[in-house]
């Protein structure tokens, strides 16, 4: 897992989820910055709400998934750490 | 819907 099951990650004040509505899907806003989401990038997305632990949305998108949680534990950790990195979203350990 | 690997795709704005 690239990141703790206790880390709660959350959107920055400035980047928002917001629908595209030319080109059908979402996307994440941040100031001059914009990340096309794919399904599953939408999933993970939408299960941060600066509350819920890493390690929650894991679970959460393991059963809605029916995929192993180690699995969706490495898949979603490097997509937020890339995310954070960007600094689209913030890791409160 | 199965899982896959999630892609960061940045787009312009």
């Amino acid at each position: 897992m690239s990141l703790a099951a206790a880390s709660v990650p959350r959107m920055p004040r400035g980047v928002r989820l917001q629908e595209d509505r030319v080109r059908g899907g979402w996307v994440l806003l941040a100031p001059e910055r914009a990340i096309a989401l794919d399904a599953v990038g939408l999933a993970i997305i939408s299960r941060i709400d600066g509350a819920r632990d890493f390690g929650a949305i894991v679970a959460d998108l393991s059963e809605t998934y029916g995929a192993p949680e180690a699995e969706i534990a490495r898949d979603s950790g490097e997509f937020i750490a890339a995310l954070a990195e960007r600094r689209i979203l913030e890791i409160m350990v | 819907m199965a899982w896959t690997k999630p892609i960061l795709r940045e787009v312009a704005c």
